[in-house]
Formats: C-alpha cells, sequence, structure tokens
C-alpha cells in the first residue's frame, strides 16, 4: 500500500505520505492517503464528516463510491468513525470525535522541492483544462468503478472477465462484476514513456517525472491488463516480476480528478 | 463473379503538405485520373469510398460528400470509411466489394489525413483516439506504447533484440530514399538509428513511423470495361480483412496479430495464392517491431522468425525472399493515417506497372500485397494485386 507514515494511539489514526505533511507525493492526496490508512486499519462503518470540504479536486466519482470500491469499510452516517482532514497539510484522521484533533507531527523523507511544485502547479492546469484528451464519460467510470479500483470480476463459464464486458463471446450476457481479484499480478512487458510517446493527458508530468512507466500485467485467476507504474522512481520493472495495486490520482481533465488503481514493484 | 481491375492510381507526396483537405484530395484524384491510359471521366464514377479518421476533427461530419464536391464527382454515392490507420484498406475492400456484387462497375477508393497544422496537443489526441480509451489509454498508452509494450514482450519470448528492429529502420529509410513521394528521404546508418531518442522503451525515434499529411486515391472498375481504360490493368485478386480485441490484455497472444492472420488467410483464398507466390509487400510498419510481425502473420516467415527475417536482409528490395515495402514503407515513405492503405496500393499499382523511379523498381514483379493495419491490430486489411487477371 501507499507508503505512509502513521500514528494511532489506539483510538485515533492518523496518517500523512512518506514526505510528511507537506507534500502527498507525486500522485498523491489527502483522499489516496486516506485510502492506504483505511487498508491499514481491521474495517467497519465511516462518517465522511468534513472529508471531502478538504480535497482539492472534485473526484469524477464520489468519494463514497471510491472508498467503497477500493476498501471493505462502508460510509455511514451513523458510524461512530469520523473522517477528518488537515487544512494545512496532507495529514487525515479516523477519530471518534467530530472535533478536529491535535494534528501530530511527522518526519518526512527528503523530496526535490522544485519537482513537487511543478507537479503541483501541472495537476492544477490539467483539471482546469478543457479535454485535449481521451474522453471517458461520467456513465463509463461510474459503472466500472468496483472494477477499476477494487479489481472486481465478472464470471463466465467458470473464468473470471475483467475489464468488465458486457455480453461474451457467443453473445450471452455476463453478470456484473463480483468475484475479488488477487491483490498482486506479474508482469508481463514494460515501458517508459517519453512524453512524446506518453498521451496528452500524461504529456505534462511525463518529463517532470523524467518519463512515465507502464505494466501489461497477469494476475494469478488470469485476467490481463495495463497499469501506470507509481513510486518506481528508485526501481526498473522486469518481466516477471511482481506488482500491487493502489489508488492514486490518474489524470485531471474538465474540472475533476480521475483516480485509479496504479502497480507498484514489489 | 466479377473480377476487378485497377485503372488508376495517385497520390500526393507524404509529408508535410502545404493545401488543406480539399486541395490534397483533388490532388490525389486529378493524378489517378492522369494515371489512367485511355482516359477517364470522374463523373462517371458511381460510388466512392473515402477513409480517413478525420484530419483534427476539421470536418468531422459529412467528410466525403465535401471532397468529392470538390473533385469532379459531385452528386455521387459517397461516405467516409473509418477503422482508424487501416481505414483507407478497408475503402479498398468496401470498393472491391460493391464491383464483386455487381452493384457497381467503377468505384474510387481513397483516403486522406492532414495531420501537421495541428498543435502538438491535438495531434497527440487524434493520434491516440483509435486505441483503447477506456482502460489502456488511461494507463499512459497510445500507440508507442502498446508497441513498446509488444516489443519487449516479442524480446523476451522469441530472443530478439533490438538490433533487429534497426535493421528494418535502416531497410525502409534505404528503401524510401528514392521515393518521391516520401515524407522522410534520408538514409539512416545502422550506427544511427540505433541510438536514436527513446520514445518508448525500448523504441526509439528511428522505430515510429512520422505522421504525415497525405492522399491517395485509386480507380477499380469491373472487368468488362478494364481494357476500355488501359492494356496494362492491375488486378485486385483477393481481399480479406480480419478484426480482433481493441486492446492488448484481452489478447491471448501480443506477439501476433490475429487480425492480420485473419485477412491474410482470406485475401490468399479469394487470390488463390499462397505467401510464397507474393513478390512485393506494403506492410503496415507504423512501427518496427509491426513490420517484423507482419512478416510472421503474412507467412513471410514462420512464428518468431521474424526478427531473424530482419536481420539477414530477407525483405531487402530485390535481395530477399520478397521485397519489403519497396516504397520506405510507414517509416520512410511516411503515414498519413487514414490514406496510407490506398497510398500502399498506388505503390504497387506503380511496382507492378514499371512506373516507379528505376532505381526503386523490384525486378520481375508479378504479385504485389498490402497490409493495413488499423491501430495496434484491432482491424486488418490485406489486398492482393497482379499483373495477371
Amino acid at each position: 500500500m501507499m507508503p505512509l507514515a502513521t500514528f494511532s494511539d489506539g483510538k485515533n489514526h492518523f496518517a500523512c505520505s512518506q514526505y510528511g505533511g507537506d507534500w502527498a507525493g507525486p500522485d498523491g492526496d489527502r483522499l489516496t492517503i486516506l485510502l492506504g490508512l483505511l487498508k491499514q486499519l481491521p474495517a467497519g462503518s465511516l462518517n465522511l464528516h468534513t472529508f471531502e470540504d478538504f480535497l482539492e479536486f472534485t473526484p469524477s466519482v464520489s468519494v463514497r463510491d471510491i472508498i467503497e470500491s477500493s476498501t471493505d469499510w462502508r460510509i455511514d452516517d451513523e458510524a461512530s468513525f469520523y473522517l477528518h482532514a488537515s487544512m494545512s497539510n496532507y495529514i487525515v484522521a479516523i477519530t471518534t470525535s467530530q472535533v478536529e484533533p491535535n494534528w501530530p507531527s511527522f518526519g518526512a523523507t527528503s523530496y526535490d522541492e522544485e519537482m513537487k511544485e511543478q507537479l503541483q502547479q501541472q495537476w492544477k492546469s490539467e483539471v482546469e483544462g478543457v479535454s485535449q484528451g481521451a474522453y471517458v464519460s461520467q456513465a463509463q467510470h461510474t459503472i466500472a468503478t468496483p472494477s477499476r479500483l477494487g479489481l472486481k470480476a465478472q464470471v463466465d463459464r467458470q473464468q473470471l472477465v475483467w475489464p468488465p464486458r458486457q455480453l461474451n463471446a457467443t453473445g450471452e450476457r455476463i453478470e456484473s462484476a463480483s468475484e475479488q481479484l488477487s491483490e498482486t499480478a506479474t508482469i508481463l512487458t514494460w515501458t517508459r514513456l517519453s512524453a512524446a510517446g506518453a498521451p496528452s493527458e500524461f504529456s505534462g508530468r511525463a518529463p517532470i517525472l523524467d518519463g512515465v512507466s507502464t505494466v501489461l500485467v497477469q494476475f494469478p485467476e488470469g485476467p490481463k491488463g495495463v497499469f501506470m507504474l507509481a513510486d518506481d522512481e528508485r526501481k526498473e520493472p522486469a518481466i516477471d516480476a511482481s506488482v500491487r495495486f493502489d489508488v492514486r490520482r490518474l489524470y485531471g481533465q474538465d474540472g475533476m480528478m480521475h483516480y485509479g488503481l496504479k502497480a507498484m514493484l514489489l | 463473379m466479377v473480377d476487378v481491375a485497377m485503372v488508376g492510381a495517385g497520390q500526393t507526396k507524404f509529408g508535410n503538405h502545404p493545401l488543406g483537405l480539399k486541395g490534397m484530395w483533388a490532388e490525389a484524384i486529378e493524378k489517378a485520373v492522369q494515371s489512367v491510359d485511355n482516359g477517364f471521366d470522374s463523373t462517371d464514377v458511381e460510388e466512392a469510398f473515402i477513409g480517413s479518421i478525420a484530419f483534427g476533427g476539421s470536418q468531422l461530419g459529412n467528410t466525403a460528400a465535401l471532397l468529392t464536391e470538390h473533385s469532379g464527382m459531385e452528386g455521387v454515392s459517397v461516405r467516409r470509411v473509418e477503422n482508424a490507420c487501416a481505414s483507407s484498406g478497408f475503402a479498398l475492400r468496401d470498393a472491391w466489394m460493391a464491383i464483386k456484387s455487381g452493384q457497381a462497375d467503377v468505384v474510387v477508393a481513397g483516403g486522406i489525413e492532414k495531420m501537421n497544422d495541428l498543435s502538438a496537443s491535438r495531434k497527440r489526441y487524434w493520434l491516440g483516439v483509435s486505441g483503447d480509451t477506456e482502460w489502456e489509454r488511461l494507463a499512459g498508452l497510445t500507440f508507442p506504447g502498446t508497441y513498446a509494450l509488444t516489443a519487449r514482450r516479442y524480446f523476451h519470448e522469441f530472443g530478439s533484440t533490438h538490433d533487429d528492429l534497426v535493421h528494418v529502420s535502416v531497410k525502409n529509410h534505404m528503401h524510401g530514399f528514392e521515393n518521391e513521394a516520401a515524407h522522410l528521404r534520408k538514409q539512416v546508418s545502422f550506427e544511427k538509428a540505433q541510438s536514436g531518442f527513446m520514445v518508448a522503451d525500448p523504441l526509439t525515434l528511428y522505430d515510429c513511423c512520422p505522421t504525415s499529411d497525405g492522399a491517395s486515391a485509386v480507380i477499380l472498375v469491373a472487368d468488362h470495361l478494364a481494357h476500355k481504360f488501359t492494356d496494362t490493368p492491375v488486378w485486385v485478386k483477393g481481399s480479406g480483412a480480419g478484426s480482433d480485441h481493441l486492446a492488448l490484455h484481452d489478447r491471448p497472444s501480443i506477439t501476433q496479430l490475429r487480425a492480420t492472420q485473419s485477412a491474410a488467410a482470406k485475401a490468399y483464398k479469394t487470390a488463390s495464392i499462397s505467401a510464397s507466390d507474393v513478390d512485393l509487400a506494403e506492410v503496415h510498419d507504423c512501427f518496427t517491431i509491426a513490420e517484423v510481425l507482419a512478416t510472421e502473420d503474412l507467412g513471410f516467415a514462420g512464428r518468431g522468425l521474424g526478427g531473424s527475417f530482419a536481420r539477414e536482409g530477407e525483405g531487402r528490395r530485390n535481395e530477399g525472399s520478397v521485397t519489403i515495402n519497396a516504397s520506405g514503407g510507414l517509416k520512410s515513405k511516411g503515414h498519413p493515417l487514414g490514406a496510407t492503405g490506398t497510398g500502399q496500393a498506388v505503390e504497387i499499382f506503380k511496382q507492378l506497372r514499371h512506373q516507379v523511379e528505376p532505381e526503386r523498381q523490384v525486378r520481375d514483379a508479378e504479385i504485389g500485397l498490402t497490409h493495413n493495419v488499423g491501430g495496434s491490430g484491432a482491424t486488418c486489411a490485406v489486398h492482393v494485386f497482379g499483373r495477371q487477371r
């Protein structure tokens, strides 16, 4: 899961990125930090409280759908756990009180301040921009959310199908995604794209990150998929290597932030 | 059944073209008409099929009617054919079928694309619209990326190396150097092609075709009319097409294109020939790895042997077992997306009639083939041409 710094006193749980409270990483934000924290805790019910007010950009699908699709947690207005986010820092908390907690301080891994500034500006430009790239309709995003964020697969004649399909090869309808794919997969092939080789959605960030990597992987259950790599600054992918997955920012467009799974080298 | 003859063929120079859409199309049609030995009246055209992805969105609707209106074919039954980079390969197939079915006797097939007056971001957008938008594109992939994934997997499965791809690049630049219609008329040394700027690892700049402006058109007629127009028609002996999953992750294998295999099998069957009968082939080398796969999928090389086929110079003009991309291919001649498929047919028309520059002529060529792929292999059209009916 996302490399996090966490702190817990038993009742209250806090998390920030490995870079401390000042930055959530190249493709992180308060929401991706929260998802990382939730995966570390036993699942339960959550009250969103004021959490959505602390997100920099509007997600393309609801925060509830993102949390419920990518974790075992459920959103419930009556829940006794409350979500909080710090306005001034990229720190999130789950507490038993509606009152904003006292925010702890965290240590931080060093990072390139200039790269951080460039990426933050780039995300802002992307979200404010009108589509010069792929348009994926709201309906497509919503329908595929359990598969896109939660690796839920369909079953067709004893075989798992992912990404989702409407009809199978012989024209029979396949039921909605219900089966969970494994949390890890094996790299079949990979590439690292320069800005010239990247889609317009990513061509602004590719030069800042010195390229973006994509892997084609196969899950133990059979289905294959393509994912961007994250946190690969110090590692090069290899065929037959293993990856796991985390929800991260994918791209910004038309006033919204789109989230999806990215692969991390194990 | 009716046989189909190609009696005229023409194209603009591929590259950075100074004219707009209407001007480029008019030039291609003028050249096709002028190439008909005994004269041709464009008002005799009954059906027209024009391939295009939509040249940057400047005329998405009723494209074909606009173009025929400006090229002496006012009122003709016309439509745009879109199958990504295989658009005019499929336009050619549709034209062939219109005559084969007996519904028309005189048909034009062509293609057009205007890409190089777009902004960088708009060009990147239009170059990526034909891939799988929902999953591949959101994982950072357009075609350099998908073909790079294929290349690395091919190396892994068959022990091939990037140097095999370099041989493809060097050969196609050598072939295209003398082609007056080519976009990139320059020879490239092996060392230079080895060390190009990395676009999508392991593919460098010299593994990628350019994006070109261009238009191309061919004139097809039913057999009973062929000798009215010329004593040396080129016969469209076979046609085949196929499709496959749009996304690589849905395919059983990413190191072979089932769409090509299916299209080739049908084309060979309708032409009553086999791969070994082909003297020259214009194959869809949008990336060098695509030519390696094509030589296997079309049956010129065995499975996994496309790399050594390239390394050993089997595709070189008048040297190997079959000349691959005598025009320079997409790598050197250029790739105006929707115009590429019929552009390949223009090259075969001229080669089989001995009308190319003398130094480019494939000796004793009797059978030619075109192979036009859409995207990373979701669609493919293959045609077989011959000097004899």
